[in-house]
């Protein structure tokens, strides 16, 4: 039996045939996978059907929270969403924090585990005595926030927590996404759109079961470590007053800000969308998730509208991606997705490949039922999004991401998607940060840094460099040498956060967290023993599983690739003028570290 | 007293999970003497606990199970409680509450509340013994058949009118 840390249970649900099962969770099958992200994806892999249709009742869905979720663990509250991704067509999985994780802590249930379909909307009122099925046919069409707010209203608890989609995934857009605690969103790899395709418009969680550690004082005295760290970490101002959007100006300091969709790495007027510029002119206070003490997040209002974020992704994507300088329209942008349901990295790759393609001439708007946009035309950049949340007119065929839409233009237009494995790729150019250009190519959602998330190639520490990754290369962010070692010990401890949970932003990026920490903390918390070595063993096997379920979907080495771009086409100015991505001699370099080939 | 500053809170709900764990060792917001309520749709989020206030509707118990401390803390005993809940009704703004078979109010931790000290952005503050109480006559009115969810939620949402309003004029 798991008393401390595990809420111990999991609980089955059938959509087609309202019906739930409550299971113990087996202390011997949890302990090699620790939880969260490492658990849910060996759940798919013992339970799916490859060949099933991502949106039919086949597919899968799990929330998965870790054992120390919702903890006195700065930073701790994360919970992860697996399934097959219909974007992708392979391993798909997403993860938010907010408040959602911690209040499901409380239910008791480490896994949610979700299949068939529902014959009408409904949503799934989840506590510790386990699931109601409400159907809600009068919420079809509501937003994220309207939804949370009907769900609370009419059960007289505030205390809810609420993870919903909104109209994009109820219309099963391929990149929608699951959003909670008003604005968190779950965004990648079309995780909505599975939720739509079982009729699940949201699932509401409200908790009784109180959380133990093992050992709360040797716990607590680890958790005070932590926190002081945090506290006086260099980056902590910066990071309190603007969170990711931070990366705006430093991104493009070292030229790989995505601009004009990534042709090229230097926005000329990053100062009028900034992350400086948002906190000094729109933030009016910070937001946290639970038991954070970074409160990174920011709740804006700007002219008409008024919501929590934007993470800089979603900022990026709306502004310089593709060439918008107005700061109020791209937080109009971040409010209105959130309330939809759409990822906007995505959203934004399909607009912007058209802007590009369209510039270029190869996709003519007569092949897009007349469409035509350039770079920064709001109204158009309206027009389209709100096409694709509601399948409208040519926005049905935008709703199934960029690659499917390139699929009818030529390889010249084709070439220009840029993806991985069918994922579109996030801002930050790979021929300025090598080590990142590698993790969108081989990580298993598909183009994606926080697979691994090695922001230690941007710390300059060469000494570090050279003791842990064998080379000072490592810490050169231009550099190829060190990065497939860099990758292979930074995955690991980005599997380790999204385990355990925990943040990336602290546990990798503030370089929190480590085997020996995460030893610590797991032994006073669960009571269970994980040296390491043992954590490091069990980590890098949940990598291999990963790869495994991902060869049962099809994908080979030829998929972990960059796009054409980033190996041919240097950036023509800044400080990464130059520069081009040798992908398959990193890959080549890192599939032999993982002994993945003979 | 225990003193909020809503304008300051994040919502990240620290204080709610340290007064559990300072009080029992576990967390669960149930047991926690601090409630902290999330107001997605308007940005605001809000910590709620006993103000002490002037009028302390929650001595109102049948059985004398609530008595006032020096500090001017609520103390509940637990052994003549009978759990009617005529206290949490009572209440105006959802500060004390029945769960499973105790009811949970501040105690201000015996003057020195860890939820004060857990607070890094100030949004708490406590001074002690000071002799001037709020009052809740107003809100009491309107709250009279909500819950102690609806009652902090009310309660959260009159305190941040000020706030929204400034919110609005300076950015919108």
């Amino acid at each position: 039996m798991l008393k401390y840390g595990y809420g111990g249970r999991i609980l089955r649900i059938d959509l087609t045939e309202h019906r739930s099962q409550i299971e113990e969770l087996d202390p011997s099958w949890i302990k090699p996978v620790i939880g969260g992200r490492a658990a849910n994806t060996k759940r798919l892999y013992e339970a799916l059907n490859p060949d099933c249709n991502p949106l039919g009742p086949d597919n899968i869905l799990i929330f998965g929270i870790g054992p120390l979720t919702g903890s006195l663990l700065p930073a701790s509250a994360y919970y992860t969403v697996t399934a097959k991704s219909p974007l992708t067509g392979i391993l798909g999985d997403s993860a938010a924090g907010g408040q959602f994780a911690a209040e499901m802590k409380l239910t008791g249930f480490d896994q949610i585990i979700i299949t068939g379909k529902a014959d009408n909307l409904l949503y799934l009122m989840i506590t510790e005595s386990g699931v109601e099925f409400v159907e809600c046919p009068e919420y079809a069409g509501k937003t994220i926030i309207e939804t949370t707010k009907a769900i609370r209203k009419k059960r007289k608890d505030y205390s809810i927590q609420v993870a919903s989609i909104g109209p994009a995934g109820e219309n099963l857009v391929l990149f929608a996404s699951i959003v909670s605690s008003g604005n968190r969103v779950n965004g990648r790899t079309g995780m909505g759109a599975v939720m739509g395709s079982k009729n699940l418009k949201a699932l509401a969680v409200r908790g009784s079961r109180s959380l133990e550690v093992a050992d709360p004082l040797a716990f607590l005295s680890e958790v005070e470590k932590i926190n002081k760290v945090i506290l006086d970490h260099k980056e902590y101002q910066k990071r309190y007053q603007m969170g990711t959007t931070m990366l705006m100006q430093d991104l493009n300091n070292i030229g790989i800000l995505p601009t004009k969709h990534f042709q090229e790495g230097i926005c000329k007027y990053v100062d009028d969308i900034s992350g400086q510029k948002l906190a000094r002119t729109y933030k009016v206070k910070n937001k946290s998730c639970f038991n954070c003490n970074v409160h990174c997040s920011r709740y804006y209002i700007a002219e008409g509208c008024e919501a929590e974020g934007p993470e800089f992704e979603t900022l990026c994507s709306f502004t310089s991606r593709i060439g918008n300088r107005d700061l109020p329209f791209a937080l109009e942008m971040n409010a209105y997705l959130n309330q939809m349901g759409l990822d906007s990295i995505s959203t934004a790759e399909v607009i912007g490949w058209i802007m590009e393609c369209q510039e270029k001439g190869l996709v003519h708007p007569d092949d897009l039922d007349g469409f035509s946009i350039t770079w920064g035309d709001r109204d158009k950049i309206r027009e389209v999004v709100d096409k694709i949340t509601f399948r409208r007119g040519i926005g049905d065929r935008l709703a199934n991401g960029a690659k499917k839409l390139s699929e009818s233009f030529s390889e010249e237009a084709k070439k220009l998607v840029m993806q991985v494995k069918g994922l579109d790729m996030i801002c930050g150019d790979p021929r300025g940060i090598k080590a990142y250009g590698l993790t969108y190519a081989i990580a298993s959602r598909g183009s994606d840094h926080l697979r691994a998330e090695p922001y230690f190639e941007l710390t300059n520490r060469k000494k570090e460099a050279k003791k842990r990754f064998g080379t000072e290369k490592a810490a050169d962010r231009l550099a190829e040498e060190g990065k497939a070692a860099l990758v292979y010990y930074s995955e690991k401890i980005a599997l380790l956060t999204d385990s355990l949970t925990m943040c990336k932003n602290i546990g990798l990026c503030m370089d929190i967290l480590n085997f020996e920490k995460a030893s610590v903390l797991l032994k006073t918390g669960t009571g269970i023993d994980y040296s390491a070595e043992y954590l490091e063993k069990i980590l890098g096997d949940s990598i291999n599983l990963d790869f495994m379920l991902n060869r049962r979907f099809g994908v080979t080495k030829e998929d972990d690739t960059l796009p054409e771009r980033f190996q041919k086409e240097p950036l023509s100015e800044g400080p990464t003028k130059g520069s081009t991505v040798n992908i398959q001699k990193m890959v080549d370099e890192y599939y032999k570290i993982h002994k993945w080939e003979k | 007293m225990i003193r909020v500053d809503i304008n300051k809170c994040t919502g990240c709900k620290k204080c709610e999970s340290v007064c559990a764990f300072f009080h029992t060792g576990r967390i669960n917001n149930r047991i926690s003497r601090v409630k902290v309520t999330n107001l997605y749709e308007i940005g605001i989020d809000g910590p709620v606990m006993c103000i002490q206030c002037e009028e302390r509707y929650c001595l109102c118990c049948p059985v004398d199970a609530l008595s006032i401390g020096p500090l001017g803390q609520v103390i509940v005993s637990p052994t003549l409680c009978t759990l009617c809940d005529a206290c949490e009704k009572a209440c105006p703004i959802g500060a004390i509450e029945k769960f499973k078979d105790f009811v949970y109010v501040c105690d201000l931790c015996g003057g020195y509340p860890r939820c004060v000290e857990a607070c890094t952005e100030g949004a708490i503050t406590y001074e002690a013994g000071s002799k001037k109480f709020p009052s809740l006559v107003t809100i009491k009115k309107e709250t009279n058949k909500m819950n102690p969810s609806q009652k902090r939620y009310f309660f959260l949402n009159k305190l941040c009118s000020e706030i929204r309003k400034k919110w609005r004029r300076v950015h919108a």
